[in-house]
């Protein structure tokens, strides 16, 4: 008997991904790519609807890339942030989610006004190998100073991890030992997450039908929003 | 410890594989983007084999416990106990059980109540063949500001859709799309739109404010509603409707086509006849749903024209309409070729070829039952369930009222029996809603 499970269009992106078989190269720019265009349809227009509270943003103890502890809440209180979780053992959609934020990260950079408000933020659920040392090297590849702000995050283990993807509601679960290749150790299904400058989860996409567009329309929508009329509906 | 090499090789891959796509549009993303058949887009899905069929079940009055209950029915081929219910978990009291759906990451099954309009939520992960119930939302109508009769429970990320079919007014048709969070927090409410809330939505003189089915096409970034009728009707015997001419007056013609991000209304469409279930194609570029209308039993076909504008045409008849067959469930296959269609009233299943959506064919006709409701195929379309049961006040009396799970295998030209749970033989009440579950959906 055999069952087989696909996460909605990820993976079949990822078995596009896949299929093409790039070479390994550390020194890919993968930010300036064109976006792929499979969504037929113009986003609406920011500030032309709302985006209703839907819960407050999880809080937790997190590393940054210089190992430093930070409270989350901390990191994400005063800008607009898309914040996803991935690990980079990862062979099933994060390298997909990681494209994807890569695009969102170059559109982003572009427009002046979000290069301010808006920041990414990935945070690893695999700190045995995601150590922070992990993480400053794929900080250091989207520094600079024109453009967004991208925290690659990790924890000290599973006691600070866990609490944070039960209050983002992240399910993931463990491949069984000797399952999943190469450290391939987690089966899960990406959600990427708008959190506003106060704290509040606005949107949640799921990484198989992640438009870069919308979201920065919808941070282009929390910043049109005039403060208090965040939480209207 | 260094960056994984893979994970930024398949980042650069990525990239490569989406600037391919930009230039030359070659890239495979088309496989179906739904469930094991009519899913939502959003969730995992299952393209084997279903180990499980869970069935929401309407409780009956001196029929075993006579509480509405999920019944999990084994579907294992190779399982000692295939075809046997191997779990009931009543959740107490009668509460008109209808339809409902998985969370994004099928972990939970949230399951309504039209009367109560309770939301039942399972733990399905956990043991798939063994649902817990874990939560019961009874503060919908309070919550949604006045919505009624929680319908459908369909996900989107990290939250659940639930289209009304009523309001706490008047219990006409008058409704809206409400939404939770996973864990059962309410997010908003967005009310159908009336000819008077229209303004100058295109359509919007055919606008009734009834919904009924709530679907999304991603890539187009629309969603698609349909709409029934209120709970003064849905809750009154159906041969007593009948002779109302004023409570017929009152069901749905209407859909509306939505700007999904946006939760806005951008078209209403006059399909008229109270249309239900929405069925959007799986192929890339297969831009058009299937419904069907209850009372006229019309096909009709939603689609995108060659100049991008959204239209809705009849495109065939279901059996004899001035029979009133009473279509009420169909499915459509996952290459888009083949819609089975029930009828509650002559208790048959009709299959169509659906290869040019403007023109069905029906290929095939087979009686299931003296009644039937609910029809869910697998997405391999080799295995087809039907359930019998349509409301506790609109089922057939006496003989008629057969309530079964039947399993049958589709070879493509007919309908292979393989099992039968009969509902009121093992005291369960009346089948309506299937889902699919497995154990390896939660065992990575």
């Amino acid at each position: 008997m055999k069952t087989t499970i696909i996460a909605g269009a990820a993976a079949v992106a990822v078995a596009a991904v896949l299929a093409i078989g790039a070479p390994p190269s550390h020194d890919a720019a993968p930010a300036t790519a064109a976006p792929p265009h499979p969504y037929a349809y113009e986003p609406p227009a920011p500030g032309t609807y709302r985006l209703p509270p839907i819960r407050a943003a999880a809080d937790g103890r997190v590393l940054d890339h210089n190992g430093r502890p930070q409270r989350l809440r901390d990191l994400l209180d005063g800008r607009i942030t898309v914040l996803a979780f991935v690990y980079t053992r990862c062979a099933d959609v994060c390298p997909l989610a990681m494209t994807l934020l890569h695009e969102l990260h170059a559109a982003a950079s572009a427009d002046p006004a979000l290069r301010q408000a808006l920041q990414l933020a990935t945070l690893s659920f695999d700190p045995a190998h995601d150590t922070p040392e992990v993480m400053a090297e794929h900080a250091a590849m989207v520094a600079g100073a024109a453009a967004v702000d991208w925290r690659f995050l990790t924890t000290g283990g599973p006691t600070d991890l866990q609490p944070i993807l039960d209050g983002y509601g992240q399910p993931l679960a463990a491949r069984p030992s000797g399952e999943g290749a190469d450290g391939d150790r987690f089966a899960h299904q990406l959600r990427v997450f708008l959190v506003d400058a106060q704290g509040m989860v606005r949107n949640i996409y799921s990484v198989g039908f992640l438009d870069h567009r919308l979201v920065l329309a919808d941070a282009r929508t929390l910043l049109a929003a005039p403060a208090g009329a965040a939480a209207m509906r | 410890m260094t960056a994984h090499p893979r994970f930024i090789a398949r980042i650069a891959a990525g990239v490569s594989a989406i600037a391919l796509a930009a230039g030359v549009a070659a890239i495979p993303t088309s496989a179906a983007r739904a469930d094991e058949t009519c899913q939502s887009p959003y969730m995992a899905r299952i393209t084997g084999q279903e180990e499980f069929v869970y069935v929401w079940t309407l409780g009956v009055e001196g029929l075993g416990d006579g509480s509405d209950k999920l019944v999990t029915v084994d579907a294992r081929p190779d399982s000692p106990t295939y075809g046997q219910v191997v779990d009931s978990d009543p959740v107490g009291g009668r509460h008109e059980a209808h339809h409902g759906g998985f969370t994004d990451d099928r972990r939970f099954l949230w399951l309504a109540g039209l009367d109560t309009s309770r939301i039942f939520v399972f733990d399905v992960h956990s043991d798939p063949g063994n649902p817990r119930l874990v939560r019961t939302i009874d503060d919908f109508v309070e919550r949604s500001g006045g919505v009624v009769g929680p319908h459908g429970a369909y996900a989107l990320p990290g939250r659940m859709l639930i289209s009304g079919l009523s309001n706490d007014r008047d219990k006409g048709g008058r409704t809206g799309l409400v939404e939770y969070t996973n864990e059962g927090e309410y997010i908003a409410t967005h009310w159908m739109p009336t000819s008077e809330t229209a303004g100058d939505l295109p359509g919007g003189e055919f606008a009734d404010g009834y919904g009924y089915d709530a679907r999304v096409l991603p890539r187009k970034n629309v969603m698609l509603t349909s709409s029934f009728t209120g709970m003064a009707n849905y809750m009154t015997d159906f041969g007593e409707m009948l002779q109302d001419e004023r409570a017929m007056q009152r069901f749905g013609q209407s859909m509306v086509l939505w700007d999904f991000h946006a939760r806005a209304p951008k078209q209403v469409f006059h399909v008229p006849g109270a249309p239900l279930e929405i069925r959007w194609a799986n192929r890339d570029g297969h831009n058009y749903a299937f419904t069907s209308t209850a009372l006229t039993s019309k096909l009709w076909l939603v689609y995108e024209d060659d100049q991008g504008a959204w239209q809705a045409e009849e495109v065939a008849d279901i059996g004899d309409p001035s029979q009133v067959p009473l279509p009420v469930a169909l499915t459509l296959s996952s290459d888009d070729n083949t819609l089975f269609v029930d009828t509650f009233m002559d208790g048959k299943v009709r299959v169509y070829d659906v290869s040019d959506p403007h023109r069905p064919r029906q290929i095939h006709e087979q009686q299931i039952g003296r009644q039937v409701n609910m029809v869910s195929q697998s997405w391999d379309g080799e295995r087809v369930y039907f359930t019998s049961s349509l409301t506790a006040n609109w089922d057939k009396k006496g003989d008629d009222n057969e309530q079964f799970l039947k399993a049958y295998d589709w070879d493509g030209e007919r309908l292979t029996h393989r099992f039968t749970v009969d509902f009121t033989a093992e005291e369960l009440g009346r089948p309506h809603l299937m889902r699919f579950g497995a154990a390896s959906l939660y065992s990575a």
